[in-house]
């Protein structure tokens, strides 16, 4: 699929000049719109923060005892929203970082809360590594510090690589969105009125005049890190996937997986950002700004990873049966017909049978049916972890050692939480930060003027 | 010129960057050199007329990545040296596990340096800059495109630069003060 | 008197407030009552010292004795009982060397036979027992029961002060009330004076008995074993099973638990494992009605219903030609069985045998003493002795008890050391009958259901800490020395009946000493000295020569089920007949063939479950007669289709916190007249249980976990040698290694116990185990192949593998799981995070994991089990098996001291010392002589998963398969 047709038709209606364009995103957190909705949303948020800090407490009081684990399947709930929380991240940055470098400037209108969004799923997914460990309070081990024992981390173990990969993603993160939001927190502070939004902008946009020769460095240093956050994207979630593909158990035990798992994070990423795309549109009336075509775009987007992500499926059921391995083979069986094939026809259905919807042009741009498929992968996604971490450990290799999970209510509840955390400082960012690069945007409607004017 | 001394230099403000273009072009050909120009998104032209070409944030990038990937292996060497364990019979020295760290702080200091490098560079934070005074320049993060013409430029004269950029049909001139 | 007995009374009302409390809670119960008037005056009554202290400081000094209280109980407190406080020496003895163990040959009781066992004891606190290898019939070996009884000592549940009438009394109240007693039964000659106790084999309590019955001759003695059978009826068997060419067993378990397992299975190993099929190797015929240990290594075995064994044996019999012409009919199969035994029995005459259980009718196992009396077996693998169980001519049975107490002739009950308010058969309603005695005196462990019962129950002493002496199953006399001074305030049974006698505040010692005057002399002499040191009394043991007395060729009366069900008990592989139910380790102890914890089950056959339609867990009520119990059901592969098994030992009402009231009480429908057989009906009853179940699926599903070799095929084929691209990792001289040998693991879960009580591993209750959170470091795997009415089964203990290239170190992130020089996969925990990586990645799954903190709320007796050179493992931490780390290390700083190299076979791992087959041989590798050396170069030798590159340290030796004749 081509973007270059989009890029060449307007993504923005041409009818707004420049000045508006500042004004209508500056002013939403200046003079917020809609404050009851934003409002109601943060109350939900807080309800499932609340959520999340009860449910952290018990487990460290009692112990990982709380959730349903058990000897086989001792990961479950933790690592699989662990992995599910950092795919959704990625498309933030992929859709912010490959697209600029790709110059789709249709982006320009999503990559800001798109980055925003990354950040608070990085934070969500940073949380469960900590929350899963036995003995929490001794995170710290996991860093080189000249310790009185003489002892250092082990630098073979996919959890150490974690560590390092994680904290990377996400100081990247936090530059290439501070970086990107600097101009436009001056344009905010220009038309600041009130004293303390002058002030907060005027810090925060550290001085920004946008100088040429500023504008220069600025646009190297943004397309570097942005060159550099797409292999990171890559390797981030390809080194989570060693966790699995690295251990030998059925089911993990795959080449495939780096890709699989990258490809995965991208699909869910990517409808997350729709849900939130649409959302954020209505909530700000910005249907100008994130037009339908752009809608239409990640329609197509979402399709072509989801097919891709389809192969993964393929080629695990293809890998298990060429290899002939009885374990692969008692491992791919269990999935199909096994006490939790719900999770894998579940995933099967929620990710590709609901996705073929948005073939139908209408149904990309029609903000609801396109908001139901996206949360129908979000869902898929969630289910497709699950089953990677269940179906595999329940049954492995020694028949007498396979047992059952079943998630307890700790389980549960911790999950909640994590949207919850993910939830509120999303919602305080957008109340106080643009939602959209203003000057991006700005950038790309002068682009069509001109376009326009030669046309005419 | 005493009066100059109170001055920062005088801004002009375009409707569009083509304006801005075409008024920096005629500037440089007045034989103004202290230009600068504001504008509310990069205007890539611009740096041609104003021969800006600085690629040190760039460098900083590569140098960040070389320290990036020299500072892990080093790190995961070393402590594999210091206390060398057998670890399920893997290699002391398991380079291949190594990669994913060395790669992850490359990256890190890679994007690091530049980011920082960028704002050193443009001086910035700066909270106070003259140009700020100018009332109208509110506009250059928002729909107006500025030119700069310094007051130390050996060619500036209040009277008649001002003059000079009323005549590029700047749709606002304003003295800027120190 | 009355000054004594008024704090007991006030402290009635405090044990009320603190009933059912224990532990921490008790302690906490503690500081509520601190200011209880009655507490205070009982305070000030037992510890002067108390009075001195303030107001304010009463919970202060609580605090301080809390521990003593929560041990001696509240009255029972008394310098005597502080044995686990850990007292600091004032004066260092010369001899003892703090941490460093001292070990004592002392003996357990199990069925009234003396299981010789060493004792090792830390700092004069006993933590493990193993098998006395010096004794006659004695390896170091030993059972689950045996490695289980340290617990017992430390069971906090054991009652630990004299109660009348369930309020606390002292020992000097009890005996002021046998004097008068005494008195009365003197006037009546011991009339109505009835004494009901556990099978002895011991010389002491022989002669207190019979000095008892001297003075009161109408006295009457009752003796009540429940899970003991009438093996060998008026003779003592005597099996050596390593003198067997073939052995065919008729519902006789003879490698099953009981007081012979141990013995039985080493001879019986000595014909396995590296013996092969055809030349050597004993082949083993089963005719069973519910599956046994025995059945599931035969080569031959046939479910047959318990109604129909006795065909079997007639029909065997008549093969053998001792009896006549059989009228039976026999299907099929079992004709082909009885043929195929019969002849095998008689191709090895001499060197074969029979051996028929001890749960069928006499008149049945008569017919195996003629069978190996004609093929000239007598003598050769069986051999006969007198009986040296006590078990006088006068010795009457339960049911006789119960009518005469209903009779009303009872006086005086005097119940010792036995429970029959519990494990009396159900019919005979024994507990109101006991409500008819006006004295009932009760000696007991605990203050159990019969204990509740009676006017005066008196609190025994454990054996590890009396002076006893018994038989063991040889004959030879075993001492029981104390390897501790009591800590509660109890007396051993010698005491007890030398009370009953009259003596007045008896010694320990002096019962026991008395009896062996003669025989050793001056119990400070030499020879007692030595006897002591020895653990038994050498040349004790009976003469086994006395031929089988004629016995009587009667014709066998098989009973018609009329579409009834077999019914048969057999008691609990872990909890025998309940005494042990309130102890921690065995309660969570997988049961051999089901893997069940925590409960008991209702064995039914596949068969049987399809035709009433049950799911494992289903309650089912049984009904014997007019009486029922409800229990859930387990479909048990290899159950003879019409029989269901019930399993003694659980549904206690009084069993203390552990046994608690879990499982069915199979008693309650166990018939009086016949111990182990009944005739009754199933039904699907209301609802269904949740079992904890260690190992859910037991279908080996067509995987090579466990192999098999054939005479045919006597070596498997070598694997091709693997690459690998990681480096070697050159070692010490030294490289650690076990070998199992799967031909010899009989299931016994000896290994299991062992490594609990070994390495202080944790119990964490049923709820944890249903949730798969067990924590026993090797498990015993359990399979089955085969048809599901009569399949093959398999046992495969699974220690931690110690692979060369393990999966589970590469993942630790913080190197808390790496290897030792000496290729020992080794556990950090002081470094452990609790990620569970490694877990995940081993492909064995071996690791366990504190889910919760496990240990932090023990009792401070059960804390006194542990053992001092083993950590007791936090909350969040993983764990798994060390080789026994804590051995390998000690035999290194002996070696280290004595300049030398470790020996061949210096470190035993506790699973393999235990071990009454010797299937698990540890040692070093690089060392050529060593057993582990030499079982790697065996033809059946493999590595689990070794398709997986992880180079496992712990081997296996495939099993055989005997294809008999055919092959």
């Amino acid at each position: 699929m081509s973007f270059a047709s989009d890029a060449a038709r307007p993504v923005l209606p041409p009818d707004q000049d420049l000045g508006d364009v500042t004004d209508q995103i500056a002013r939403i957190p200046l003079h917020f719109p809609t404050r009851s909705r934003w409002l109601i949303a943060l109350c939900l948020g807080f309800a499932l923060f609340t959520l999340f800090l009860v449910s952290a407490t018990v487990l460290f009081v009692r112990g990982v005892g709380v959730w349903g684990l058990n000897i086989p399947v001792n990961w479950a709930f933790a690592i699989h929203n662990y992995v599910w929380w950092l795919g959704i991240g990625h498309a933030g940055t992929l859709i912010s970082a490959l697209l600029l470098l790709m110059g789709r400037d249709w982006r320009n209108s999503l990559n800001r809360f798109a980055e925003t969004m990354t950040l608070f799923a990085v934070v969500c997914a940073g949380l469960y590594p900590v929350l899963h460990l036995g003995r929490p309070w001794f995170l710290y081990w996991m860093f080189p510090y000249p310790s009185t024992m003489g002892v250092w981390p082990q630098f073979r173990s996919p959890l150490e690589w974690d560590i390092w990969a994680v904290l990377t993603y996400l100081t990247v993160s936090v530059i290439f969105w501070y970086i990107g939001l600097i101009p436009d927190l001056g344009a905010a502070r220009d038309r600041a009125r009130k004293r303390g939004w002058q002030v907060f902008f005027g810090v925060t946009s550290l001085g920004w005049r946008g100088s040429a020769i500023h504008w220069m460095r600025w646009r190297q240093c943004y397309r570097l890190i942005a060159a550099l956050a797409v292999p990171l994207v890559v390797s981030v979630h390809s080194e989570v996937s060693l966790l699995f593909a690295s251990s030998q158990i059925p089911g993990w035990h795959s080449t495939i997986f780096p890709p699989y798992f990258v490809l995965g994070a991208a699909f869910s990423g990517f409808a997350m950002v729709a849900i939130i795309a649409i959302a954020i549109r209505a909530l700000f009336n910005l249907q100008n700004l994130v037009t339908d075509d752009h809608l239409d775009v990640l329609g197509k987007v979402l399709l072509a990873t989801g097919f891709m992500t389809a192969y993964g499926y393929v080629f695990e059921i293809f890998d298990a049966l060429y290899s002939s391995n009885v374990h692969d083979l008692q491992t791919l069986q269990d999935r199909f017909s096994g006490t939790y094939a719900w999770s894998y026809w579940g995933a099967v259905f929620f990710n590709f049978i609901v996705l073929q919807g948005l073939w139908w042009r209408s149904v990309r741009r029609t903000p609801w049916t396109f908001f139901t498929i996206a949360t129908s992968v979000v869902i898929g996604m969630w289910l497709e972890r699950y089953m990677i971490l269940v179906t595999s450990l329940y049954r492995d290799f020694l028949v007498s050692s396979w047992g059952l999970y079943t998630a307890s209510f700790w389980d549960w509840a911790t999950y909640f939480g994590t949207i919850g955390v993910f939830l509120v400082p999303f919602l305080l960012i957008i109340r106080v930060f643009p939602v959209i690069s203003i000057f991006e945007t700005k950038e790309v409607l002068h682009e069509e003027h001109k376009e326009g004017s030669h046309a005419g | 010129m005493p009066d100059n001394s109170a001055l920062y230099g005088i801004i002009g403000a375009f409707k569009s960057p083509e304006e801005l273009v075409a008024a920096t072009r005629l500037a440089k050909q007045e034989g103004y050199c202290h230009l600068d120009a504001f504008t509310p998104f990069p205007v890539e032209e611009l740096n041609g007329i104003l021969e800006l070409n600085d690629n040190r944030v760039f460098w900083l990038g590569l140098t960040g990545g070389f320290f990036g990937a020299g500072v892990a292996l080093a790190m995961q060497v070393y402590v594999n040296f210091d206390y060398p364990l057998n670890v399920g019979g893997r290699a002391q020295y398991a380079w291949s596990a190594f990669a994913v760290v060395a790669f992850e702080l490359t990256v890190l200091f890679a994007a690091l340096f530049p980011a920082l490098g960028m704002l050193a560079l443009n001086g910035l934070p700066k909270l106070y800059h003259p140009v700020f005074n100018a009332p109208s320049f509110g506009r250059a993060s928002s729909d107006r495109f500025f030119l700069c013409i310094g007051a130390h430029d050996p060619s500036f004269d209040s009277a008649k630069t001002a003059e000079f950029m009323r005549n590029l049909k700047a749709d606002a001139v304003e003295l800027v003060p120190e | 008197m009355k000054t004594a007995r008024t704090p007991s009374l006030q402290l009635e009302k405090i044990r009320q407030k603190l009933h059912g409390t224990r532990g921490r809670t008790f302690w906490a119960g503690l500081e509520e009552v601190a200011d209880e008037p009655d507490f205070r005056e009982w305070l000030t009554a037992e510890f002067p010292a108390a009075a001195e202290v303030p107001q304010n400081g009463r919970r202060e000094f609580l605090r301080l004795m809390a521990a003593s209280f929560a041990l001696a109980g509240l009255a029972g407190c008394s310098e005597r009982s502080r044995a686990d406080l850990a007292a600091p020496f004032v004066e260092q003895p010369e001899y003892l060397v703090p941490g460093v163990p001292r070990y004592y040959a002392t003996a357990t009781m199990f069925g009234g036979y003396a299981q010789p066992a060493i004792a090792t004891s830390y700092d004069g606190r006993p933590t493990k027992l193993d098998g006395n290898a010096q004794h006659p019939i004695g390896s170091s070996a030993s059972d689950v029961f045996t490695q289980a009884a340290i617990l017992g000592l430390y069971d906090p549940d054991r009652s630990n002060i004299p109660l009348r009438d369930g309020v606390p009394a002292t020992w000097a109240d009890f005996q002021q009330a046998i004097a008068s007693f005494r008195d009365h039964w003197k006037s009546q000659g011991g009339k109505g004076v009835h004494v009901l106790m556990g099978h002895t084999t011991s010389a002491t309590l022989i002669r207190q008995w019979t000095q008892f019955l001297a003075e009161f001759p109408q006295a009457a003695l009752y003796l009540f074993e429940p899970a003991s059978d009438a093996r060998g009826g008026p003779m003592h068997l005597h099996h050596d099973l390593s003198q067997c060419d073939v052995l065919v067993g008729i519902e006789d378990d003879v490698l099953g638990p009981g007081p012979q397992q141990v013995s039985n299975a080493s001879a019986w190993s000595s014909r396995r494992g590296e013996e092969r099929p055809g030349a050597e190797r004993m082949r083993m015929y089963m005719a069973e009605s519910t599956p046994s240990l025995t059945g599931s290594v035969a080569d031959r075995r046939i479910p047959v219903d318990a109604s129909r064994l006795p065909d079997i044996a007639a029909a065997l019999a008549s093969a053998i030609g001792v009896t006549g012409p059989g009228t039976v009919q026999l299907s099929a199969k079992e004709q082909a069985w009885v043929v195929a035994a019969a002849r095998d029995l008689q191709q090895h005459a001499g060197r074969s045998l029979l051996t028929i259980g001890g749960q069928l009718p006499l008149e049945i196992q008569e017919l195996a003493p003629l069978v190996n009396q004609k093929l000239g077996n007598a003598g050769a693998t069986v051999r006969y002795s007198e009986p040296f169980i006590f078990m006088p001519q006068h010795a009457s049975t339960i049911a006789t008890l119960v009518g005469a107490m209903k009779a009303g002739e009872v006086d005086t009950l005097i119940v010792i050391d036995s429970n029959p308010a519990y494990s009396a058969p159900g019919e005979l309603a024994f507990a109101d009958a006991m409500g008819r005695v006006n004295k009932r005196i009760h000696f007991g462990y605990h203050a159990d259901e019969t204990g509740r019962l009676a006017n005066w129950h008196l609190p025994l002493a454990h054996m590890l800490e009396s002076w006893s002496d018994g038989r063991a199953v040889d004959g030879t006399v075993t001492l029981v020395q104390p390897v501790i001074e009591p800590f509660y305030n109890v007396i051993s049974v010698h005491q007890a009946l030398d009370m009953l006698l009259g003596v007045v505040d008896p010694d320990a010692a002096t019962a026991v000493r008395l009896t062996w005057k003669d025989r050793l002399g001056d119990p400070l002499g030499p020879r007692w000295l030595d006897a002591l040191d020895a653990g038994f009394i050498s040349g004790t043991a009976v003469e086994m020569d006395t031929p089988f007395p004629a016995a009587n060729t009667g014709t066998i009366v098989t009973q018609s089920l009329n579409n009834q069900l077999d019914i048969v008990f057999r008691p609990d592989p872990s909890v025998w007949d309940g005494r042990f139910g309130n102890i921690g380790w065995l309660q969570e102890l997988p049961k051999p063939l089901t893997k069940i914890t925590w409960d008991n089950v209702v064995l039914v056959s596949p068969a049987l479950a399809e035709r009433v339609v049950l799911a494992n867990g289903d309650n089912v009520e049984i009904a014997v007669g007019n009486r029922t119990v409800i229990g859930p059901v387990w479909i048990m592969p290899g159950q003879a289709s019409n029989t269901v098994t019930l399993f003694l030992g659980y549904g206690r009402k009084n069993g203390g916190h552990i046994a608690g009231d879990i499982g069915y009480n199979a008693y309650a429908v166990r018939p009086a007249s016949n111990a182990w057989h009944a005739v009754g009906t199933l039904r699907r009853a209301k609802g269904e249980h949740r079992l904890a179940s260690t190992q859910l699926h037991h279908r080996m599903d067509g995987f090579d976990l466990v192999r098999e070799v054939t005479a045919a095929r006597p070596a498997l084929a070598k694997p091709p040698a693997q690459p690998s691209f990681y480096p070697e990792w050159g070692g010490t001289d030294v490289a650690w290694a076990m070998v199992i040998d799967l031909d010899l693991c009989i299931g016994c879960n000896a290994c299991v116990t062992a490594c609990t009580a070994e390495n202080n591993v944790a119990i964490v209750g049923r709820e944890q185990v249903a949730m798969g959170r067990e924590m026993q470091w090797i498990r015993v795997d359990r399979y089955y192949t085969g048809d599901v009415e009569d399949p093959q089964s398999y046992f495969q203990p699974v220690p931690c593998m110690h692979c060369e290239k393990a999966p589970c170190e590469m993942g630790c992130p913080v190197n808390a799981t790496v290897h030792s020089d000496e290729g020992v996969n080794q556990q950090v925990y002081n470094r452990c995070i609790g990620t569970r990586t490694c877990s995940s990645y081993c492909p064995y799954k071996v690791r366990r994991f504190n889910w919760y903190d496990y240990t932090g709320g023990d009792d401070p007796s059960t804390i006194a089990a542990h053992n001092p050179d083993v950590t007791v493992r936090a909350r969040g931490v993983m764990e798994k098996c060390t080789y026994c780390i804590q051995r390998i290390q000690g035999a290194h700083a002996t070696a280290d001291k004595e300049n030398r190299a470790i020996k061949n076979g210096e470190v035993v791992t506790a699973c393999q010392q235990a071990c009454p087959t010797k299937a698990i041989v540890f040692g070093n590798l690089n060392n050529a002589d060593s057993e582990v050396a030499k079982r790697r170069q065996s033809g059946r030798h493999y590595a689990l998963l070794e398709e997986l590159g992880t180079r496992p340290r712990t081997t296996y030796l495939a099993q055989w398969k005997d294809e008999g004749e055919e092959s």
